[in-house]
């Protein structure tokens, strides 16, 4: 009888430490770009701290939202993290896929949300006064433009949207160069790129009340120098291009000016993918406000350990680890980080940058912003090749959003 | 027969049927039941029945009827291409040429890559400004052209890929049908007399005529759908003119989120392609 009561006391000793000690692990899904590298390469630090094991799984943009949705809507999912694209924010939490992180911040002595820069904390943070998630980075576009030929020219950048499209019409006619490079693919290429021309022309997809406004006035206008740029002064084709094929016209330095994320800088000025390193810099969009984007972290609530879930977005939102991140390229989304003398010295670049993002507008945050943003592509898109005029095409999305939430 | 063999019989196939039932048969029903409903990913509820709503939708939507039209017209063009190529490729492939099978290893080369590299692959080719092809036809003084970009070209570009990267199919096809042929009418034909043009309108193409059926057959049901050439290529653009009906009924069902629709869009595609399917098996069985 002793014998057996040992035997037993030897077994539930044996599972309770497998199941204290037993490698804790948390799976995320995360999407292939330079951030995602920059948190694979820290992760041993976490991992040696705290003794949980970190699985990133590395995607396409493409594929993510396929994949995250059947996990989101299972009861256990298979990630215990996922970064969400600010396009998604409004599925994610009117679904109620996402948890509220506020009972975690509350306890937590390293996370105070305060430190976020409003636009990037309104926009991958929370969600009608609740906090969903913490702004992991920031992919605002800006304008990328060629200080060589703008020296040559004796111009400068203007303030205006009009007189930028001014000044792509004189590179285009002066110079050897295309005045600018666009990216016209259906859906989010072009949609992302003329979001740049309505929000810098003054105006956007509702008023305050919540009037449809997309085609109004200003709206056309935009759409009207959108159109006059990619048929003027853009290369052949541009109509097709996606971002990649209109990367490579700038970085073959064919190209005066291309509206991009603003982390194509330092790729662009990287002599081994470009042939204008060192002839490029960035603005703020002619007439100050450009397309805000960015990522933020979060819990879904099909997470199986949600616990260790948030000991992760503890480490690698921490000002530490924000600033290792930023020093290694990254895009940050904290003042302090943007204010940190070590990273300015590194990236001078970032007060614009910082600028850029306090004007920057990001997409509705709503349900059907994916449609929204589909519907919005394929109009442009037959602006852009003069099969609709931009009043008509403005007037279908116009049309649309009545029926979208 | 032994009433207990029969009953055997059944038994068997009850496996093989419960897997049918399973992978084809439930799917197909499900589907049609969600076309009825306004059912989407966000709200995946069976609470507003639609019943014909959504294919009365798909119906009022111009877009779906430009889409139709997209579908229609690269369907036609490339499996007729296809067909025209692919028959002269094999009826040369299988005469006594040198390096036969040289030829037949570079030419079975595209049907091995898969459509996502094919795409991939060709969007680099096309580049305006960049791409390899705009730089020999520059070589020899033709201008550029915008492939992807113009859109009168945009279409005729991804036709011109699938034809491409399906030929080796059709050559393959008609090629297993020229060997299989039998000897003696041709012999019958040369002792007559008969031209090469003569053997070949009279003999080869009746003879080949179920070959040729069959072939064209899974072509277009395949080109039907054709999908990932125009995902990776064009997206539908420019405006909506390589708007193909399958990456329209994707876009409905994964960016729209609207499964119902989406369903419905699905179904009637199936139904035009069980059409065509049914006109050209009577067109075979009526030569038998």
């Amino acid at each position: 009888m002793k014998k057996l009561l040992l035997i037993l006391a030897m077994i539930l000793l044996l599972v309770f430490s497998a199941l204290t000690v037993g490698a804790q692990e948390i799976n995320i899904l995360m999407e292939a770009v330079p951030d995602t590298t920059y948190v694979q390469e820290l992760i041993p630090d976490f991992e040696e701290k705290t003794g949980i094991e970190v699985n990133v799984e590395v995607i396409n943009y493409a594929e993510m939202h396929e994949k995250l949705i059947p996990q989101l809507i299972s009861q256990e999912g298979a990630y215990d993290v996922i970064v969400v694209d600010n396009y998604w924010v409004g599925e994610f939490t009117t679904a109620d896929w996402i948890i509220d992180l506020e009972p975690y911040i509350d306890k937590s002595d390293k996370i105070n949300t305060d430190v976020y820069i409003d636009s990037m904390f309104n926009m991958v943070g929370q969600v009608n006064g609740t906090t969903y998630m913490l702004p992991f980075y920031n992919y605002a576009m800006a304008l990328v433009y060629r200080t060589d030929i703008l020296d040559e020219m004796n111009l400068q950048i203007p303030t205006k949207l009009t007189d930028y499209v001014e000044l792509c019409n004189s590179v285009t006619e002066q110079t050897e160069y295309y005045g600018v490079v666009m990216q016209g693919l259906r859906p989010d290429p072009i949609a992302m790129e003329w979001l740049n021309y309505l929000y810098s022309m003054g105006g956007d997809f509702y008023d305050e009340d919540g009037n449809i406004i997309i085609n109004n006035d200003k709206a056309v206008k935009a759409l009207e120098l959108y159109v006059e740029n990619i048929n003027n002064n853009a290369p052949d084709g541009a109509t097709g291009f996606g971002f990649d094929q209109a990367f490579s016209v700038i970085a073959n330095g064919k190209a005066f000016s291309y509206i991009t994320y603003n982390w194509m800088l330092p790729k662009l000025n990287n002599e081994e993918e470009s042939e204008v390193a060192g002839k490029v810099d960035i603005a703020q969009m002619p007439g100050g406000h450009s397309l805000n984007g960015g990522w933020g972290w979060a819990i879904p609530k099909s997470s199986p350990d949600k616990e260790a879930a948030w000991e992760f977005i503890e480490w690698v939102e921490s000002f530490d680890v924000a600033k290792e991140r930023a020093l290694m390229g990254g895009s940050p989304t904290r003042n302090d980080v943007f204010n940190d003398e070590e990273v300015l010295e590194n990236y001078p670049h970032y007060t614009e940058v910082k600028t850029i993002l306090q004007g920057a507008r990001p997409i509705p945050i709503m349900e059907d912003s994916t449609e929204l943003i589909e519907v919005l592509g394929r109009e442009l898109s037959l602006a852009a090749n003069k099969d609709k005029t931009p009043q008509e095409a403005l007037n279908t999305v116009a049309e649309h959003m009545k029926d979208l939430k | 027969m032994n009433n207990n063999i029969i009953k055997l019989k059944y038994k068997l196939i009850i496996p093989a049927l419960i897997l049918l039932f399973a992978v084809i048969l439930f799917p197909l029903a499900y589907s049609l039941f969600i076309s009825f409903f306004d059912y989407t990913l966000v709200h995946p509820t069976f609470e507003d029945f639609l019943f014909l709503e959504n294919y009365l939708k798909a119906f009022q939507d111009t877009y779906f009827w430009n889409s139709v039209f997209v579908t229609l017209i690269f369907t036609i063009g490339v499996v007729l291409l296809e067909f025209i190529i692919g028959f002269i490729l094999a009826y040369y492939l299988n005469k006594d040429v040198k390096y036969k099978n040289v030829f037949f290893s570079i030419l079975i080369i595209p049907m091995l890559m898969t459509p996502v590299a094919v795409g991939l692959i060709w969007r680099m080719i096309l580049h305006p400004q960049q791409g390899i092809l705009n730089y020999l036809l520059g070589l020899v003084g033709i201008p550029a052209f915008a492939w992807l970009g113009n859109k009168y070209l945009a279409l005729p570009t991804v036709m011109l890929v699938d034809i491409w990267h399906q030929v080796p199919f059709m050559m393959l096809l008609m090629l297993a049908g020229l060997v299989s042929l039998p000897k003696r009418p041709y012999e019958a034909a040369k002792i007559d007399g008969a031209s090469r043009l003569q053997m070949f309108r009279y003999i080869t193409l009746p003879l080949m005529k179920p070959t040729i059926i069959v072939a064209v057959l899974i072509r277009t049901i395949i080109a039907f759908r054709t999908y990932d050439l125009v995902y990776i290529m064009t997206k539908g653009g420019p405006g909506v003119r390589t708007d193909i009906l399958s990456y329209y009924i994707y876009k409905r069902a994964f960016a729209f989120m609207d499964i119902g629709f989406a369903s419905a869009l699905s179904y009637i595609l199936l139904l035009f392609v069980g059409f065509v399917s049914i006109f050209f098996i009577r067109a075979t069985l009526s030569q038998d």
